[in-house]
């Protein structure tokens, strides 16, 4: 017996009103009933994808389905049906129509010997009421989806012109171009696009970005305002669908249509975003006027955005590039806003300084340097007396706690209107590298620290033979003269006299060995070998002179007496090395032409150079020293030839 | 370029790792694939979607396709490693009241295994 409730489980076990029908057709075929389905609408048909029952595609010439059939189906009925279906009707059959909408969408059959006549009509009438609720409830759903559909759709659009928003007022302009095309292609539904700028040297346009398209078949191609698209939205200067695709070279990859917009900036095209092909379900289709109304909402807020985003890559360019330049130079930068907080701090910095950039820039100086009273303090004064201020070794405590020195230089900045918006911190971290360097300054010229940092295998210390030329010069009764004079004259004196001296020396690549009381000893040669020492060692003694003229004058303008010097030149082989004790140990030169340049030295009268054979031997210009008396000096069994310079007759150097 | 990057199969789990733009292109191509091994049987799948960053309405629409396809045979679709704003599209199509998202494929193995 086939009750109503089994008829609704086996109706409600299927999605599809087709896989219903045909599992009802089976579940009512197995309890000796005879069920057929006829669809009456070929719409219906579609709509519900039937295809397991017929269609009575010419149903409606026959009035009588226009009326609502229901019950034992009559003579007139089953004539019609039988012509219209092979289907083995049965002249006790039962009938009823399916309506929708006051229209006769299907109708259902049923016939069973077993089953008297009510029982039919129940079995009929239930399944007809079921199929009824079903196709009205499909047709709600549906339309509710539709619905739903367009509101998921205009949701998304409006997510999309957040999102688009969010990106154009975003200071993060990293591949803006293309993010913007990705969500306005994806809110459009398109399935390629590009954006193009305006190359302003050239007048072309390049394409900046894309999406599914071949780029490199535009490589060779000159893009220009003057043809195309680009010409009509240079014309038009608004968005545009473009339908004859194929007539453009910027639209020819487009197999439906393109929406074209353009980018102008204070009145002219500058750009053009370009998307193509709107996807569907069932393949291409063409952009209408909705998804042309949206694009222009899109494209015309990228367009008004245009202006700030060229200011803002320029922006980050010009920033980048300061960034560059302050990254690779080796002082410290730090920059001190007016209210005292870290604005920028470089790599050199932030190295010295142990610093995590993030934890130091928009922070109080006070935080910052919360290790370095000192240097809070001097960064105080700078800010209340708006003077520059210079420390050098300075020490400092790095995050670490390490130490180090550095020479600090405090400035106030002032901005157009001259008032102060800060303090700038400059330093060079005298640690490591730096300190040597520093320290290395005082003995040799800079340019040979700099050569010396950047070519390390020209450096070659350790105890080894080389050519070395040696000059010594010495104060003549220099003894005498300080015993007559204040101390603090004394070394006020000799100071001032050392520095104009070793400027010189500096100046011909010599390299200060040590001062010994008066006598300074100069060599040429080490650690760097030029290409004519002895010439580098003559040229010093003669500018020493001139210098020491100049010097002169100035102690006599302050009452001070002048000093006299004799030099000695030596050129050959010396031991060089690091000598001394563990306790104090020194790079220097010994040997016997060592000692020679200091025999020269001694002998020569104030205001002479004397200088050897081997030097002499070197020298360009030769016209300068006249031969000398041989010299008996200590250690030597022959005299030794000489040559000698005398100040006061000799042509003035250039 | 929008493409499948892999598909493997482990312990009755199929991973569709993909790239690119998920449109209609994509979304057919994981319809295509997922319906081969329907056919032979599987019914949980998981989408990896780590290299995709777009989506279109249409792929996620074909996404609800194949979710109902699975619901009849009582299979499950999920979705691993979505960018936000796939996420944010899937939330409003409500696709996500039909599968389960996660953040990484291993949570995804973890709990779907």
């Amino acid at each position: 017996m086939v009750s109503l409730a089994d008829i609704n489980q086996v109706l409600s076990k299927k999605r599809n009103l087709d896989s219903k029908l045909v599992l009802l057709r089976e579940f009512l075929n197995e309890n000796n009933l005879d069920f057929c389905f006829f669809s009456l609408s070929k719409t219906f048909s579609k709509r519900f994808e039937i295809s397991n029952f017929d269609l009575l595609e010419d149903y409606h010439q026959y009035s009588f389905f226009q009326d609502k059939q229901f019950g034992q189906i009559d003579k007139e009925t089953y004539k019609k049906l039988k012509k219209l279906s092979d289907f083995d009707l049965k002249k006790k059959g039962v009938i009823s129509t399916i309506f929708f909408f006051k229209k006769p969408v299907a109708l259902i059959y049923l016939f069973s010997k077993k089953k008297k006549l009510d029982q039919l009509n129940n079995i009929c009438q239930y399944i007809s009421f079921y199929l009824d609720s079903f196709i009205r409830e499909f047709h709600l759903q549906s339309k509710f989806n539709d619905k739903n559909n367009v509101l998921q759709g205009k949701l998304l659009e409006i997510e999309s012109i957040f999102k688009i928003t969010e990106l154009l007022n975003s200071h993060n302009q990293n591949d803006l171009y293309q993010n913007i095309l990705i969500y306005i292609i994806s809110t459009l539904n398109a399935s390629k696009g590009m954006i193009l700028i305006k190359n302003i040297n050239s007048g072309s346009y390049d394409i900046i970005t894309s999406m599914g398209i071949d780029e490199d078949s535009f490589q060779k191609k000159i893009i220009r305002d003057t043809k195309g698209v680009l010409r009509d939205l240079k014309n038009s200067k608004s968005t545009m669908i473009v339908d004859d695709v194929k007539n453009y070279i910027l639209t020819e990859f487009s197999q439906a249509n393109c929406l074209v917009s353009p980018i102008i900036s204070q009145k002219n095209l500058h750009g053009a975003i370009i998307i193509c092909d709107k996807e569907t379900r069932s393949g291409y289709s063409s952009f209408d006027q909705f998804d042309l109304r949206l694009y222009d909402n899109i494209t015309k807020k990228i367009s008004l955005s245009f202006d700030n985003i060229v200011l803002l890559e320029t922006l980050s360019e010009s920033k980048k590039s300061v960034d560059n330049i302050m990254s690779s130079i080796s002082t410290g930068i730090i920059q001190v806003n007016i209210l005292g907080e870290i604005d920028y701090i470089n790599t050199s910095a932030l190295k010295v300084f142990n610093f995590d950039k993030d934890n130091v820039v928009g922070n109080h100086y006070y935080m910052v340097f919360e290790k370095n009273d000192k240097l809070i303090s001097l960064i105080e004064k700078t800010e209340e007396s708006k003077e520059i201020l210079f420390e050098s070794n300075f020490d400092i405590k790095d995050n670490n706690d390490k130490k180090h020195q550095i020479n600090l230089t405090i400035s106030p900045v002032f901005d157009e209107n001259e008032k102060n918006s800060g303090v700038v911190l400059s330093f060079e971290d005298l640690s490591g590298i730096n300190k040597v360097k520093s320290t290395f300054k005082k003995y040799v010229s800079e340019s040979i620290v700099d050569e010396l940092l950047e070519n390390e295998t020209s450096l070659e210390l350790g105890g080894s033979e080389k050519e070395v030329c040696v000059l010594f010069a010495d104060i003549r009764g220099f003894t005498a003269l300080s015993e007559k004079m204040e101390a603090s004259k004394v070394v006020y004196v000799l100071n001032n006299y050392f520095q104009s001296m070793i400027d010189v020396i500096f100046k011909h690549n010599g390299t200060l060995d040590k001062i010994i009381g008066d006598e300074l000893m100069v060599l040429y040669g080490v650690p760097l070998k030029t290409d004519n020492d002895p010439q580098n060692a003559v040229n010093s003694a003669i500018e020493m002179l001139f210098s020491l003229e100049n010097f002169n004058k100035k102690m006599k303008l302050e009452g001070l007496p002048k000093l006299e010097i004799g030099i000695g030149i030596n050129f050959g082989n010396v031991v060089s090395g690091n000598i001394g004790s563990d306790q104090q140990m020194n790079y220097t030169v010994i040997g016997d032409n060592v000692n020679l340049a200091a025999r020269l030295c001694s002998n020569a009268k104030p205001g002479e150079i004397i200088i050897s054979n081997s030097v002499y031997n070197f020298l360009d210009d030769k016209s300068k020293f006249i031969k000398s008396v041989p010299l008996s000096v200590k250690g030597k069994s022959k005299p030794i030839d000489n040559w000698l310079y005398k100040h006061k007759i000799s042509i003035k150097l250039q | 370029m929008s493409k499948i990057l892999n598909t493997e199969e482990s312990n009755g789990l199929v991973i569709i790792s993909t790239q690119g733009y998920l449109n209609k292109d994509l979304g057919e191509e994981i319809q295509s694939v997922a319906n081969e091994f329907i056919e032979k049987g599987t019914t949980k799948f998981l989408i990896n979607l780590s290299q995709s960053n777009i989506v279109n309405s249409i792929g996620a629409s074909i996404m609800i396709e194949l979710i109902e396809t699975l619901q009849e045979i009582d299979g499950d679709l999920s979705f691993c490693e979505l960018a936000p704003i796939i996420e944010k599209t899937f939330n409003i199509m409500g696709l996500t009241k039909y599968c389960k998202t996660f953040k990484s494929q291993s949570e995804a193995i973890e709990a779907l295994g």
